[in-house]
């Protein structure tokens, strides 16, 4: 396809400076912790980036992760960016539909065989049922559209730990991208929505050095989720000093203090909201009064109520103590009246032989 | 039975009114001691198999324990406080010797056998064996003199002297007597005497005194006041002892009798543990005073015979028509009536509460207040009272011979204490205490002198008929003990 | 699942119901036990009741044995209060407290759960130093040492999650509710029941020797 565009076409006719490109590039470049000279390598390279073939897969989800990258006021370099890479296949963004739309997606795998990446929004059912698109089901084109891929790029929590649809009681034995395939390399972007600049990140680090980033146990990319949010948390001051705001409309509250009372789960979640923020550097969600839902993290629906503070363990209430402790008792009892009907027995015969 | 024949006879020699009718405390002693060390041979044998006597032993901890034994078995923490506290561990500063090893065999029986978690501790722990108990007769009888000086400091409170006395208890069903308490306590058993301090006996000693000291002693009376009683080491070697009471009843002009059906105070059921020996020493004495008609009776000095009879668990003191008492309280209590009047006593004094009419009787005041009564200057020792250092002899130890050196070596730090109050002598009330001194004093030449409270009081008595005319001195002891 | 969904849920769950059933099964499997009876005549006739004190009195050690135990004493209170203190005063016990019970009350700030956390590892610390160097004294059991290693772990665990140090803070977290839960399981079965023995113990003492007419 030689008359492809170029990113640097591309965001030169939306108008993007030169000038902020390299300051995306050093942010992003910075962020992944790779050397400060590589931004006006990364940028070059970058601009001259040819369209690279990029499958973007919609199963479970609820099109939060693509809204978060596209739907920012102005449009932005990710968003761009985005657009630039995500032509191939996107059941939301593309124009083609039906036989068209799979046609061009079953092209793509063709051509590209071994190049291309697959992005994965959303969880796979196991009831295969559940979901389908053209009446194939996710599962099928999961494993269909994996089979040449270069590699895999999960963008959500949902693609990248089963998210909501895996929640208790999980109707459609949803499972995570990484349940099924095995056998390429996958890049979890978890978020629910992910941060836009991390999914920009990774694939801008893979178009420019022809790797994927490095990733923490999770299979995150420690550059965007090797810190936990709680230790880059504003409030964190407050918490160390112990002042909690106790409900979201207390003095507490109004004061800015910690909302880990309020159930905030930054603590165990590990992302980029704190230092990075949403809507270009605007705010995030503490910052907006809410505490961390832990939205990156596994299972994070089912870690206890959104507003039960980390401490509280999923024990429902104290009742079954009290069952408990009197089973215990019964069981004592039980033990002291054998006991005595054994020292009585034993009595009897010891002063019955006298 | 030899010695109280030496005894009973060998002032005949000595007729003479300054010469004393009775041998010295100090010889006491020595005889005492030869007589003891023949006890390891009359020792019975085992007469059960063993798998009868280590039943039995379990058996009897299992017979003897209640709530609150368990909850002491449970609660220790180790925090090795209580090694603080008993001489024993003290003057040896061996481990085995700390007061909370001494309720480990307990605990285990209690574990296997009665605990709520009994069959988790059968799947985990070997059961007991009867060499267990055997191995454990150090710690129940040698370490051990019951004293609960370790209770005092004891954070959770455990009453380690009552584990050991349950313990002491399975000893006798195990046959692990030493031998010196279980030849006593056959004889006891078996005769009813100690060192055959008969009815014969006593009559025999009444007799002495009334002879040789010319003070009455109103033996078998059927009603009385006062109903006092003698013991053993009375009657087989210090005949001291009774003329000394004999001679403050009578001066006290107290309506009191001396009976043959129940006089003997020593209860060496009590002191190896067998419960029914316990209980067959002390009915009669109950009985004998009610018989009588009694208010008061009187336990000789003799320690352990107050928790015998007047702490007796199995006796109902409730419904008996009167009150049992020590004889430094019986004395004490005159005293703070103002009937008792004493010549002074010359120097600084210190007085030695028995363990067991002291920390474990409660008899503190009484004591003391006849001291007061003599004008003594009476200086405490560093720990008195309910904290009193045990002297090492009691609860039967005195007499083991296995635990001389525990005996030897705590006393040690009962002459410390001693010496560190100032005092120039030592009263004590209890025999056991004053033979344990006595023991401690010839070893160690120790300068200090050692008195017992009745013999002391006795030699004060204002007005002492010995003073009268010797052709009076009958008739005043006469006419004292018949005063109503 | 994490180790930390682990610690949280099941671990903690079974934790504390063995726990509440061993306690209950422990106490009143001893406390139901016959009772003894002493018939003897006590010497003054309300005096028993008095025996009561020693369940207070024995907090502290008589004068007698203050020199003798000061260390231990000393120690052990100040293990006692920082670890009560800790366990009652930093907002995430508190918080999960009240996601048992419905109770809560105001914390202390996370300073001094830091400084009592320290606090009371250190004295634990001294406790054992002492204890190894002095075996006679204390005659140590298995279950002595094995009970120190389960009590010091949560501590320990406890004071670096809550200041964040170490590995992860849900690795740090998960290994404190995980030691944690191990307390709680261990407790019942070992000399830990004496935080409810002591008062029974006393008390029993206390009144036998009331019986007597002697305070201790
Ligand atoms: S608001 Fe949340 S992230 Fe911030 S300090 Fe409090 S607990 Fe930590
Ligand atoms: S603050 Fe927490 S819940 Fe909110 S987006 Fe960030 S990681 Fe997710
Ligand atoms: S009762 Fe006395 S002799 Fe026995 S262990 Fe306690 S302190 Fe030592
Ligand atoms: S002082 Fe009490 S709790 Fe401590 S070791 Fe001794 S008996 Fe056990």
């Amino acid at each position: 396809m030689p008359n492809e565009p170029t990113l640097g076409g591309l965001l030169r006719s939306q108008g993007v400076s030169r000038r902020a490109f390299l300051k995306f590039c050093s942010t992003t470049a910075s962020l992944m912790a790779l050397p400060a000279g590589i931004a006006p390598a990364m940028a070059e390279a970058l601009s001259s980036a040819r369209r690279p073939s990029v499958i973007w897969l919609s199963f479970q989800e609820c099109t939060g992760c693509t809204e978060a990258l596209t739907r920012s006021s102005a449009p932005s370099i990710e968003s761009l960016m985005f657009n630039f890479i995500s032509l191939d296949y996107h059941h939301t963004l593309q124009a083609a539909s039906g036989d068209a739309a799979e046609h061009a997606r079953e092209q793509a795998q063709h051509d590209n065989a071994g190049k291309y990446l697959v992005l994965v929004d959303g969880s796979i059912p196991l009831d295969e049922h559940c979901s389908t698109v053209a009446g194939i089901s996710n599962l099928a084109m999961l494993k269909e559209a994996c089979a040449h891929a270069a590699a895999v790029i999960n963008i959500g929590t949902c693609s990248a730990y089963g998210g909501i649809p895996m929640a208790k009681p999980n109707p459609t034995r949803a499972v995570a991208v990484g349940d099924i395939i095995k056998d390429k390399p996958i890049v979890n972007v978890p978020g629910c929505p992910p941060m836009p600049l991390a999914i920009t990140g990774v694939i801008a680090q893979y178009l420019t050095l022809g790797r994927l980033p490095e990733l923490d146990h999770l299979g995150r990319p420690v550059a965007f989720f090797g810190e936990n949010i709680h230790d880059r948390c504003y409030r964190r001051p407050f918490y160390d000093r112990g002042e909690f705001a106790e409900t979201f409309d207390d003095e507490g509250a109004r004061k800015g203090w910690c909302l880990y009372k309020l159930g905030c789960k930054a603590p165990i979640a590990y992302n980029a909201c704190a230092h990075i923020k949403w809507n270009n550097g605007v705010s995030f969600p503490i910052q907006s009064g809410h505490g961390c839902i832990g939205c990156s993290e596994p299972r994070f629906w089912d870690m206890g109520g959104i507003y039960d503070s980390v401490a509280k363990g999923n024990f429902g209430d104290g009742a079954k103590l009290g069952a408990a402790a009197m089973a215990g008792a019964a069981v004592g009892a039980g033990a002291a009246v054998l006991a005595r009907r054994k020292k009585t027995r034993v009595a009897e015969e010891m002063h019955g032989s006298e | 039975m030899s010695i109280a024949n030496a005894t009973t006879t060998a002032p005949a020699a000595a007729t003479a009114a300054a010469t004393p009718i009775f041998p010295s405390f100090e010889q006491v002693y020595q005889g005492l001691a030869g007589q003891i060390g023949m006890l390891r041979q009359m020792a019975p044998k085992p007469t059960k198999t063993d798998e009868k006597r280590l039943q039995g032993a379990i058996d009897t901890l299992i017979e003897e324990t209640n709530a609150d034994e368990a909850v002491w078995l449970e609660s220790c923490i180790h925090c090795g406080q209580c090694t603080n506290a008993c001489h024993y561990f003290q003057a040896t500063g061996e481990a085995k010797y700390a007061p909370m090893r001494k309720m480990d065999l307990y605990r285990r029986v209690y574990q296997l056998e009665i605990s709520p978690m009994r069959w988790w501790h059968r799947l985990i722990m070997k059961p007991v064996k009867l060499q267990d108990f055997a191995d454990a007769s150090e710690l129940i009888y040698d370490s051990c003199s019951e004293c609960g000086r370790c209770t005092m400091v004891c954070p959770m409170g455990i009453d380690t002297a009552s584990l050991v006395h349950h313990m002491r208890s399975a000893m006798v069903a195990a046959e692990l007597v030493p031998p010196e308490l279980a030849a006593l306590r056959m004889e006891q058993k078996q005769m009813g005497t100690v060192f055959g301090s008969s009815p014969e006996a006593l009559k025999k000693l009444v007799e002495t005194i009334r002879e040789q000291a010319g003070v009455e002693i109103p033996l078998d009376k059927d009603q009385a006041e006062v109903m006092v009683l003698s013991s053993a080491v009375d009657l087989v070697a210090n005949g001291n002892g009774l003329l000394a009471t004999a001679k403050i009843m009578n001066h006290l002009g107290i309506d009191w009798t001396l009976r043959s059906d129940g006089f003997e105070s020593a209860n060496f059921g009590l002191l190896s543990g067998d419960m029914s020996l316990w209980k067959q020493q002390a009915d009669p004495i109950i009985a004998a005073a009610q018989k009588v008609g009694a208010k008061t009776l009187v336990i000789a000095e003799c320690g352990h015979a107050y928790p015998a009879l007047r702490w007796n668990p199995m006796v109902s003191g409730g419904e008996l028509p009167f009150e049992m008492m020590y004889m430094s309280e019986f004395l004490g209590k005159q005293a703070k009536a103002g009937k008792l009047h004493l010549t002074p006593f010359e120097g600084k004094v210190t007085f030695h509460d028995p363990c067991k009419t002291g920390r474990r009787g409660g008899a503190f005041d009484e004591p003391r207040a006849v001291l007061a009564e003599m004008d003594a200057d009476l200086v405490e020792m560093p720990a008195n009272k309910e904290y009193n250092w045990c002297c090492g002899g009691g609860a039967g130890i005195f007499l083991l011979e296995d635990a001389t050196r525990l005996r030897d070596e705590s006393f040690k730090i009962k002459m410390r204490e001693v010496n560190e109050s100032g005092a120039e002598s030592v009263v004590v009330s209890c025999a056991s205490c004053r033979l344990n001194f006595e023991s401690g004093r010839q070893k160690n030449h120790w300068d200090k002198k050692v008195h017992s409270l009745v013999e002391l009081v006795a030699d004060h008595l204002i007005d002492d008929p010995a003073s009268l005319p010797s052709s009076n001195r009958q008739a005043a002891g006469e006419a004292q003990g018949a005063r109503p | 699942m994490s180790l930390l969904e682990f610690a949280r849920g099941p671990a903690i769950h079974a934790a504390l119901i063995i726990m509440a059933a061993g306690i209950a099964l422990r106490l009143i499997g001893v406390l139901v036990l016959t009772r003894g009876a002493d018939l003897s005549r006590p010497r003054d006739a309300f005096g028993n009741f008095k025996g009561y004190r020693t369940v207070f009195s024995r907090a502290w050690p008589s004068g007698e044995f203050t020199t003798t135990t000061r260390y231990q004493t000393v120690v052990a209170y100040l293990f006692h209060i920082a670890t009560l203190l800790v366990v009652l005063g930093i907002v995430p016990h508190i918080e999960f407290i009240t996601s048992l019970t419905g109770l809560s009350w105001p914390a202390l700030p996370n300073f001094l759960g830091v400084a009592l956390g320290t606090l009371a590892l250190a004295s634990l610390l001294a406790l054992i130093g002492r204890r190894l160097a002095k075996p006679a004294v204390y005659n140590s059991t298995l279950g002595d040492y094995v009970t120190w290693v389960i009590v010091a772990l949560p501590l320990l665990t406890g004071l670096m999650a809550f200041a964040h140090v170490g590995p992860r803070y849900e690795t740090m977290l998960a290994l404190h509710i995980l030691s944690s839960a191990l307390l709680f399981a261990y407790m019942p079965f070992s000399k830990l029941m004496h935080a409810f023995w002591f008062i029974f113990s006393r008390a029993q003492s206390g009144l036998a020797y009331a019986h007597k007419g002697v305070r201790i």
